[in-house]
C-alpha cells in the first residue's frame, strides 16, 4: 500500500509541470496528465493519425493481420503487437501492453469502455462509419491528447493545401463511385462515408448523391446501372467476389464507367479501412491518375 | 450404463475445477497453474489484473450461463417429454435476439446497457405468445412445441429482415447474437446469478413431480399431481432461465440440448439428481467453449455460441448412434 502511495506521489509530482490536456470525446470529457508514449489503438483511421505525427502505437486491433495497414502507413512507425480483432479486441493482451493510453472507436467499442477505462485512460472517438469531416476532427483531438496540437494543426493544414491542390487538378463534372465487393456482395459508398466525402472534398460529383442518410449502401447490379458512375472504382475483398458476377451479365457494359473503360479495381484497405489523412491523399493521386 | 451417482458427480466436480483452471491459466497471455492460485490470493501478481478483471468473471458468467441453459433444457424436455425440445425450440432465444435486433435499428443511441433487459423482455414478451397463443394445448405436449417452432422461425424471419435491410447498423447487436462471453465483467453478474439461485432451488422443489410426469399424464394425475399447473410452471421456470442466460451471453446453442441428454444416459430419469448434475455439465461445456474460443487462434476471439456446436455435436451424434433407447 505504501508502495502505491509513493508511486503515486512520485507520479503526481513529475508529471505536475506537464499540462493537462482536455478534449471532448464521444462519451464526455476526456482529461489526461501526461504525454502518452504507450498508446494502444483499436481502429485503423488512428493509426493513420498516430502515423501522421510520427508516433508508434505498441499494439494495433488489426484483425490479426499488419498488412492489413497500408505500406505508406506501416512505414511510417514501427511495428506493433497484434491486440486482435477490432470487433473483439483481445483485452488480455491490451493490459499486458501496459499501455497509458487506449484510443477506441465509438461504434465498435463503447460495450468494453469500462473495461478499457481499467487498463488506461481511453479516448473514445468517431472510427467506423466516420465521414471525412468525423475523421479530421478526430485527428485534431489526437493532436491535443498527445500534446501536439500546434504540430497537428499544421499537418492538417498542409494536408488542406495538398487537397486544394488536387481538387484544382482533377476538376472533372463526372460521376464518381466508388464500392467495396465481398463475396457476400457489393457496398456503395455514399458521400457519408469516408471515400465518398474524399470525393467530395476533391470536389467530385458522387453518383448517388441522394444517399444522405447512410454511409454504405447494399447494391444489385441494377441499381448500380441505374447510379451509372461515369467512374467506378471498386475494392475487392478477395480475389473471387460479387462483382464478378456482375461483370458476367449484359449489364455490365451499360454503366458509361465500364463503356468508356474508366473502371477502376482498387485496394480496398486503402480506399475503406485505413481512413486518415495520409491514405486521402493517395486516394486522391489514384483519382488524379485515373481521370482522363 | 448407469453410474453409481456419487462417482459421477464427483466426475463431473473434477472435470468443472480442471477447465476453471485451465480456463484461467489459458489464453492469449498463458499463466502457469500455481501462477493462477497466486494471482487469485495476492494483488502483487503480476497476473493479477488479467485474471481479477477478465478471466474471472467471465469463467463465472460461462458457468452460470450453462447451468441456466442447461437446467432450462433438461425441463423443457421432462415437461413436453420430447428429446428434441429445447429453450431454443421454443422461440426464447430468437424473441431475445429479435428485441435486441429491433433496439439497435430503431434506437441505434440506445445505452449499451439496455441489451440485457431488452433481450429478457424479448425472451419473456416470445414466452407469453407462446403461452397465448397455445394455451389450449397445454396438455397436448407436441403440438404446444410445434407453436414454439413456428414462433421461432417467424421471428427469425423478422431478424433476417431487419439484418439484411439495415446491414451495418447493428454491429454490437450481431456480436451478441452468436453468443460471446468477450468483454462480459463483473457487472454482468448479477444478470444472471440471482436467477439462477432462485430458479434452480424452484427446480428442485418440482424434481419429484417431475418423475411423476415422465410415468406419463394419466399415471401422474392419478398419482394426484396437478398435471397441467406442474406443465406451466416448468415452463415459466425453464423459459426464464434461457432468457436470463441469452440476455447475458447472447444465444449460445446446443447447451440446453446436449447436457439432459447426457446426464440422463448417466444417472436415468430421476429428476433430483438429473438437475445438479445437468447444471453442472452444462457449465462444463460453455466454459470449455469460452476456452477455446480464446485459445484457438489468438489474439482473435472467436465466439463462444460456434464452438458449443463444435464440441457438444459429435459428442451428441455419438450418443445417439451408442444408445438407441430413446
Amino acid at each position: 500500500m505504501f508502495k502505491l502511495i509513493a508511486t503515486c506521489l512520485f507520479a503526481l509530482l513529475s508529471f505536475n509541470l506537464s499540462a493537462q490536456n482536455k478534449v471532448q470525446d464521444e462519451m464526455g470529457e476526456f482529461s489526461i496528465q501526461t504525454t502518452p508514449k504507450r498508446i494502444v489503438v483499436l481502429e485503423f483511421s488512428f493509426v493513420d493519425a498516430l502515423a501522421s505525427l510520427g508516433v508508434s502505437p505498441v499494439g494495433v486491433a488489426d484483425d490479426g493481420d499488419a498488412n492489413r495497414v497500408i505500406p505508406a502507413i506501416k512505414s511510417k512507425i514501427s511495428p506493433w503487437t497484434s491486440v486482435g480483432g477490432r470487433s473483439t479486441p483481445n483485452l488480455e493482451i491490451i493490459s499486458s501492453l501496459k499501455p497509458d493510453m487506449i484510443i477506441a472507436d465509438m461504434e465498435r467499442h463503447a460495450t468494453i469502455y469500462e473495461d478499457l477505462k481499467k487498463i488506461a485512460p481511453t479516448l473514445i472517438l468517431k472510427s467506423r462509419g466516420e465521414s471525412y469531416k468525423d475523421n479530421l476532427a478526430a485527428v485534431a483531438k489526437i493532436g491535443i491528447v498527445l500534446d501536439q496540437d500546434v504540430k497537428m494543426q499544421q499537418l492538417i493544414a498542409e494536408h488542406n493545401q495538398r487537397m486544394d491542390a488536387f481538387a484544382k487538378k482533377i476538376n472533372s463534372d463526372k460521376k464518381f463511385l466508388f464500392a467495396v465487393s465481398s463475396t457476400r456482395g457489393v457496398t456503395m459508398h455514399s458521400p457519408k462515408a469516408y471515400a465518398g466525402g474524399v470525393m467530395e472534398r476533391l470536389g467530385l460529383r458522387s453518383a448517388i448523391p441522394e444517399e444522405t442518410e447512410k454511409a454504405y449502401v447494399r447494391t444489385t447490379l441494377e441499381r448500380l446501372v441505374k447510379a451509372n458512375p461515369d467512374y467506378l472504382l471498386v475494392g475487392e475483398y478477395g480475389d473471387q467476389t460479387a462483382v464478378d458476377d456482375f461483370k458476367k451479365s449484359p449489364l455490365w457494359n451499360m454503366i458509361s464507367s465500364v463503356k468508356n473503360k474508366t473502371y477502376l479495381e482498387t485496394n480496398p484497405k486503402l480506399w475503406s479501412l485505413n481512413r486518415g489523412m495520409i491514405a486521402a491523399e493517395i486516394m486522391a493521386q489514384e483519382l488524379e491518375s485515373v481521370i482522363k | 450404463m448407469r453410474v453409481r451417482p456419487a462417482f459421477v458427480f464427483i466426475s463431473l466436480i473434477v472435470l468443472l475445477l480442471c477447465f476453471s483452471v485451465w480456463h484461467i491459466g489459458a489464453g492469449a497471455i498463458d499463466i502457469a497453474p500455481l501462477d493462477v492460485f497466486k494471482a487469485l490470493h495476492s494483488s502483487d501478481s503480476e497476473h493479477n489484473f488479467i485474471v481479477n478483471n477478465f478471466r474471472l468473471p467471465r469463467l463465472l458468467i460461462s458457468g452460470l450461463v450453462g447451468a441456466a441453459l442447461a437446467i432450462s433444457g433438461l425441463l423443457i424436455q421432462g415437461v413436453i417429454r420430447n428429446p428434441l425440445a429445447s429453450p431454443d425450440v421454443l422461440g426464447v432465444t430468437s424473441g431475445a435476439s429479435l428485441a435486441v435486433i429491433t433496439l439497435a435499428v430503431f434506437w441505434p443511441n440506445a445505452p449499451i446497457s439496455y441489451i440485457p433487459p431488452a433481450a429478457l423482455l424479448g425472451g419473456f414478451g416470445a414466452t407469453a405468445l407462446l403461452l397465448f397463443l397455445a394455451r389450449h394445448l397445454l396438455q397436448r405436449p407436441a403440438a404446444f412445441a410445434l407453436v414454439g417452432i413456428a414462433l421461432a422461425a417467424t421471428f427469425g424471419a423478422a431478424i433476417d429482415y431487419l439484418l439484411t435491410v439495415n446491414p451495418l447498423e447493428i454491429n454490437t447487436a450481431m456480436l451478441w447474437l452468436t453468443g460471446s462471453v468477450w468483454g462480459r465483467n463483473w457487472n454482468h453478474l448479477p444478470l444472471i446469478a440471482p436467477w439462477l439461485a432462485v430458479l434452480m432451488p424452484l427446480a428442485m422443489l418440482l424434481a419429484y413431480r417431475l418423475d411423476l410426469l415422465a410415468l406419463g399424464d394419466d399415471t401422474a394425475t392419478s398419482l394426484g399431481t396437478g398435471v397441467k399447473k406442474l406443465r406451466l410452471l416448468c415452463i415459466v421456470v425453464a423459459i426464464s432461465l434461457a432468457s436470463a442466460a441469452v440476455s447475458v451471453c447472447g444465444s449460445i446453442g446446443f447447451v440446453g440440448l446436449v447436457s439432459p441428454h447426457l446426464v440422463r444416459s448417466l444417472l436415468g430419469h430421476r429428476h433430483l439428481l438429473l438437475i445438479p448434475a445437468t447444471a453442472l455439465t452444462g457449465a462444463i461445456l460453455v466454459i470449455s467453449a469460452d476456452l477455446f474460443a480464446r485459445i484457438l487462434m489468438p489474439p482473435i476471439e472467436l465466439p463462444a455460441g460456434i464452438l458449443t456446436a463444435f464440441i457438444g455435436a459429435p459428442y451428441f451424434i455419438f450418443l445417439l448412434c451408442r444408445y438407441k433407447n430413446w
